[in-house]
């Protein structure tokens, strides 16, 4: 059988760095392949080099057996191949049809026949999307939906997915997957980059794992399970220590209590929460998204006003507090280490260095007028070598480290503010297999040195790892507790979605 | 590359400037003068002054379009007061407190009610006029009372025979690298223009700061005024509605301090009114016409903004999501 697609030889180099070096990669005909590997490995530059979105330094790429160039993504779709972004591409101003029907070559579109001509179409796909609904209306996966159903409405032959299930609920996820049975139905063959290994295992044919931007292996799904991905894709067998045998785990007894949240509300999102943590202790924080986990952190910490419809106290060490901006609680010890380290963790511009000592500086830890560089070797050195961040040296621009890395950065200029209580918000988001050991490592030290810890996590064998108790979150609130040694991941999971 | 190091534009507009300084040398009589040099830089001397002013604030992520109007209009003002026979210093001091002033609240709509500072500046900018021009003073040029000896010195004096404006830029200049480089205050302003949601996460008094950095600007705003109404002995107050303001962002921008704030640092600013400086003196020595010359510095502009595209390209990788 001909492969509707194939890269030969495919080299891609970036400032002479080899993203993608020498790969093979084929896709058949109606075939769904499942391109797995960590951050880095190069499956992005890989996908991207068949959508024309990069070009290769070095390689052929043959459509059904011919050799084509895709200098753009337009040459790329002209030949059949569309590509679904994490970040969509669609206007968010214009409507779904409008949408749908962008880039065809017609001048002018009337409204009311792209509507019929739009809902036919969506009708046909068994899409159940309003044709005149704003983009920025709509939820992940309903644009999501339409991003599909305009690579569908391309005579797409072959679609990419990168990480198509990252922003999406468990129903959406249900849907999509459907989708992909319908999609392949019509003959349209599916490349899908995917962290969650689960779900490559359930949806495809074929497997790719790559590592460092090489070709690792290339197989048939029923050929594998979870265990022979993650070891390809870590050259190492790494679940055991990572998430292994959390159900056999001493847990930590709580401490004194050192937060207490009663009834906190906020809005729709936080609704009439409570719980508490205790110092030298995880306490874990599992709920899907829209649960109102992260919100719940930030109001806590401060880094969320809480507008008019609020209520409810928080204690803090026993006494109430009450923070309107982060600043005050930073002060008093409760340090949140974000989610998106990107746009609010750190700063991009300043060196590793700079970045941990603003933490000392804005915590008060180092609070002379006059900064000292002195003190901010000191604490540098101190701190890259404390949570083994690796950088040619301190002077390295955070924004040139790897995603685990400039996570541990953050994790630096927080802990250099001697907190009393860290909430770690989705700790090892975008980061390697391996920094997420060292991070997991790290914040059990936490727990073993008696600061109090919250540990927010989506990814529940993550959260059972780690914790000593366990709280789920549901529609804004905490619905359930459970000890850390008991709990079995069916029960969270129940908790969480019903 | 190599003993330079990376390419930056900083470096391209220092060659430039170089490169221009050493063209008009050998092919313009005259340039090549220790008076002319001297007369280049107290030319742009003021300029450099507000663009010191404005680098701390675009490095803070903003932008204060209401400098010059601030600084005319307070300047005038102390004038006015002096000329009706309030002490000259005590005329100062009002005219300083109405920098304040402005500066904060310039600071406080765009720290707390978060108005977007480019329209809470231009706004601010065509209120302060406004209000001076209809209830400070009744003529757009107030001319200086002739027994103010001090304030002239700063604008007309010289010393070892260099002109005092020079030494008022260097001083200001001095300061500000100071301030950035070397206090808490300056490494917070820096990370509020890198990253203001994380300066505020990690505990940077991020609302402060923004006022405080409008009113560092209105204050060297305030001293440009001083020593531009001093070398001319007078204040004509629709320098508010020139093209100044936009030298001054000119300035700033060309010297490589990005718009988006946290990037680059007061040399950057020098560097770009050097170039600027060496530019204007040459195609005056040179005759061009005023009309011209403003084509001219806009070209240039363009040019170093495009050779530092191509030598700095944004790399649409990293910048989008950091995952190759």
């Amino acid at each position: 059988m001909t492969p509707i697609l194939e890269l030969r030889k495919g080299t891609k180099l970036y400032r002479g760095v080899a993203a993608v070096k020498d790969v093979d990669f084929d896709l058949n005909p109606g075939e769904v392949h499942a391109l797995l590997g960590e951050n880095g490995a190069g499956k992005s530059t890989l996908t991207k080099m068949l959508a024309g979105v990069v070009e290769p330094t070095s390689g052929d790429i043959f459509i059904s057996g011919e050799k084509v160039a895709l200098p753009t993504p337009a040459d790329a779709l002209k030949n059949g191949i569309a590509m679904v972004y994490q970040e969509t591409s669609l206007v968010p101003s214009l409507t779904v049809a409008q949408n749908l029907y962008l880039m065809d070559d017609k001048p002018f579109h009337r409204l009311r026949g792209i509507y019929i001509a739009g809902q036919q179409f969506l009708q046909s796909l068994n899409f159940h999307v309003d044709p005149a609904a704003l983009i920025s209306s709509l939820g992940a996966g309903q644009k999501q939906m339409v991003e599909i159903a305009r690579a569908v409405h391309h005579n797409a032959k072959v679609i990419i997915f990168d990480e198509p299930t990252a922003t999406l609920t468990p129903e959406e996820k249900y849907q999509f997957f459907a989708l992909v049975g319908r999609l392949k139905k019509r003959g349209v063959s599916i490349i899908f980059i995917s962290h969650a290994l689960e779900e490559a295992l359930q949806i495809s044919d074929r497997i790719t794992v790559m590592r460092d931007g090489e070709h690792v292996v290339t197989d048939h799904t029923s050929n594998f399970d979870r265990e022979l991905i993650v070891q390809a894709m870590v050259g190492r067998s790494l679940t055991e220590e990572l998430y292994g045998s959390f159900q056999d785990r001493q847990t930590r007894q709580p401490g004194r209590k050192v937060l207490s949240v009663q009834n906190l509300s906020m809005g729709d999102v936080v609704r009439n929460t409570s719980f508490s943590v205790f110092a030298g202790q995880i306490t874990g924080m599992f709920g899907l998204i829209g649960s109102g986990r992260t919100e719940t952190a930030k109001v806590v910490s401060g880094v969320l006003k809480r507008d008019l419809f609020h209520g409810g106290n928080v204690q803090f060490e026993a006494r109430p507090v009450r923070y309107r901006v982060p600043r005050p609680a930073v002060k008093d010890g409760i340090i949140y280490v974000t989610e998106d380290r990107k746009s609010e963790g750190f700063f991009e511009t300043m060196s590793i260095a700079y970045n941990i000592y603003l933490g000392a500086l804005a915590g008060g830890q180092a609070d002379s007028p006059i900064i000292s560089m002195k003190e901010m070797r000191t604490l540098a050195e101190h701190w890259t070598k404390a949570l083994n961040v690796k950088a040619i040296n301190a002077d390295a621009k955070v924004i040139e480290l790897s995603g685990g890395n400039q996570q541990k950065v953050v994790v630096a200029k927080a802990l250099v503010q001697k907190p009393k209580l860290v909430i770690f918000d989705e700790p090892t988001r975008g980061v390697d297999v391996g920094a997420i050991a060292e991070i997991h490592q790290l914040i059990n030290k936490l727990a073993d040195d008696g600061i109090a810890v919250l540990v927010i996590s989506s990814y529940l064998p993550e959260v059972l790892h780690l914790s000593d108790r366990i709280l789920v979150c549901r529609q804004g609130r905490v619905v359930e507790e459970f000890d850390g040694s008991q709990a079995k991941e069916e029960s969270i999971m129940f908790a969480a979605v019903h | 590359m190599g003993l330079l190091g990376q390419p930056t534009q900083e470096k391209i507009v220092l060659a430039l400037a170089l490169v221009l300084c050493l063209g008009f040398a050998l092919l313009l009589p005259g340039f090549w003068t220790a008076s002319n040099l001297l007369n280049l830089v107290r030319s742009v001397s003021i300029l450099g002054i507000l663009g010191v002013a404005m680098a701390l604030v675009v490095i803070g992520r903003g932008i204060d379009l209401s400098l010059v109007a601030t600084m005319a209009v307070a300047v005038a003002w102390s004038l006015q007061l002096a000329e009706s026979g309030m002490p000259m210093a005590q005329a100062l001091a009002f005219g300083l407190g109405f920098c304040l002033l402005i500066g904060l609240l310039n600071g406080f709509l765009i720290a707390y009610v978060e108005i977007p500072a480019i329209f809470a500046t231009l706004a601010m900018g065509t209120a302060v006029y406004g209000f001076g021009r209809y209830f400070l003073f009744s003529l757009d040029i107030v001319y200086m009372p002739p027994d103010a000896h001090a304030l002239t010195w700063v604008g007309q004096g010289t010393l070892f025979g260099v002109p005092a404006p020079i030494y008022m830029f260097a001083l200001v200049s001095a300061l500000a690298f100071l301030f950035l480089r070397y206090t808490r205050q300056g490494r917070y302003l820096r990370s509020v223009g890198d990253n203001l949601l994380a300066a505020r996460i990690t505990g940077v008094p991020t609302r402060p700061i923004i006022l405080m950095q409008y009113m560092i600007s209105s204050v060297i705003g305030f001293l440009a005024g001083c020593v531009t109404a001093a070398s001319v002995a007078s204040m004509n107050v629709r320098i508010s509605n020139s093209t100044l303001i936009y030298d001054v962002i000119l300035v700033v921008v060309l010297g490589g301090i990005g718009l988006s704030g946290g990037k680059g640092g007061i040399r950057n600013a020098i560097v770009g009114t050097l170039l600027i400086g060496v530019l204007l003196n040459g195609m005056t020595i040179m005759d061009i016409q005023y009309t011209v010359q403003n084509v001219i510095k806009g070209i240039i502009l363009l040019t170093a903004i495009v050779i530092d595209t191509l030598l700095n390209p944004r790399d649409e990788q990293t910048a989008q999501q950091g995952d190759i």
